[in-house]
């Protein structure tokens, strides 16, 4: 299939949002996101961005036929996307962290997944990193799969790394000295 | 011994940093992973575009312990990351207070100040990983109300290394 992939912009701010609730409803957890459109502008687009994106689009003649919403329906070109952000290990240095990858159902299957990620990898290492980290659901077997085939491996289950978080009135309280 | 200072990191403390990284990776068994520099550190840290950020906790000439010389005696390297569905985070990469200086509430008021940091920065979340085997610190962050996402959610950490990152980026 043809498809180019390409930094996103400001204007795919709009398809990234779109695309973050279909992949929010995939994971089963929509009701979650509190980040429209706008938000996405300012934090990926402004002078000091907290993240960068990568856009997977398809030309027109091939552009989506499905859609939720049935009465503005026209298609969509912007078909799968990336985020992802600079991290750092103690340990080995920089690091890049990809914080989703999506690729809308009707065109999975067509190597455009592999080349999301082929593209952030690249531009990790030309920053320097060395590791290309994420998180993906233990109910997710088929992007377990896909992941483990790519030649990752599973640090929670080899290390016993556990993601934690701290969050809402505990880090309120926390940042008041709370024990 | 009650007096100690937390400030921002300087250049002059890369040094001292990497010895508390090296300490830390020594007590979860990994030293030998530890292959970054204090030229990295220097070069990643206070540049125009710094990949992170540190907090130091020194202690006065007249308290260093005489058994470590030293006045860094903890650190806290942290980083901010970004949520598609709630923005913001602040990422704790890795805290650290050396063995001769625990129980007198350093590693208490780091966190304090992170999480404030977090708050003062429009953060929705902390978060960092833990090691399932090191049940004192999971206990620790639990007590101040952090929940262990692998558990709850069944978020699991994966990685790709260099090696395979080079393969994964050649492919068309």
């Amino acid at each position: 299939m043809e498809f180019t992939i390409r930094a996103a912009t400001l204007e795919d701010c709009k398809d990234i949002s779109r695309m973050i609730l279909e992949l929010a409803e995939y994971e089963k957890v929509s009701d979650q996101v509190k980040i429209a459109q706008r938000d996405l502008e300012q934090d990926g687009f402004s002078k000091n961005p907290f993240f960068h994106g990568i856009i997977a689009e398809v030309p027109e003649h091939l552009k989506s036929k499905e859609d939720s919403c049935m009465y503005f329906f026209t298609g969509h070109t912007k078909v799968g996307y990336s985020l992802y952000f600079y991290t750092y290990s103690s340990w080995k240095g920089r690091a890049v962290y990809m914080e989703d990858l999506y690729v809308m159902p009707e065109f999975r299957g067509k190597g455009i997944g592999k080349a999301l990620m082929s593209k952030v990898s690249q531009l990790g290492l030309a920053a320097g990193c060395t590791q290309l980290n994420f998180t993906v659901l233990d109910w997710n077997k088929s992007s377990l799969d896909f992941y483990l085939k790519q030649g990752c491996w599973d640090v929670t289950s080899d290390l016993g790394y556990h993601c934690m978080r701290c969050e809402g009135d505990a880090l309120e309280h926390l940042a008041q000295g709370g024990l | 011994m009650a007096n100690f200072n937390l400030r921002k990191a300087e250049p002059k403390d890369v040094p001292d940093i990497l010895r508390l990284i090296k300490e830390l990776a020594k007590y979860e068994e990994m030293e030998d992973q530890v292959i970054l520099t204090e030229k990295d550190l220097l070069e990643d840290g206070f540049g125009d575009h710094p990949f992170y950020h540190c907090v130091v906790a020194d202690v006065p000439a007249e308290q260093q312990c005489s058994l470590t010389g030293y006045s860094v005696i903890g650190f806290a390297m942290y980083y901010f990351t970004y949520d598609p569905w709630i923005g913001k985070l602040l990422y704790l990469e890795d805290f650290y207070v050396m063995k001769e200086y625990r129980g007198f509430g350093i590693g208490s008021e780091i966190l304090k100040t992170l999480s404030d940091t977090a708050v003062k920065n429009r953060c929705s979340s902390m978060h960092f990983i833990v090691a399932e085997s090191n049940k004192a610190f999971i206990d620790f962050y639990k007590r101040r109300g952090a929940s262990d996402l692998s558990l709850q959610e069944g978020w699991r950490l994966f990685r790709i290394d260099k090696e395979n990152l080079l393969k994964m980026s050649a492919e068309e």
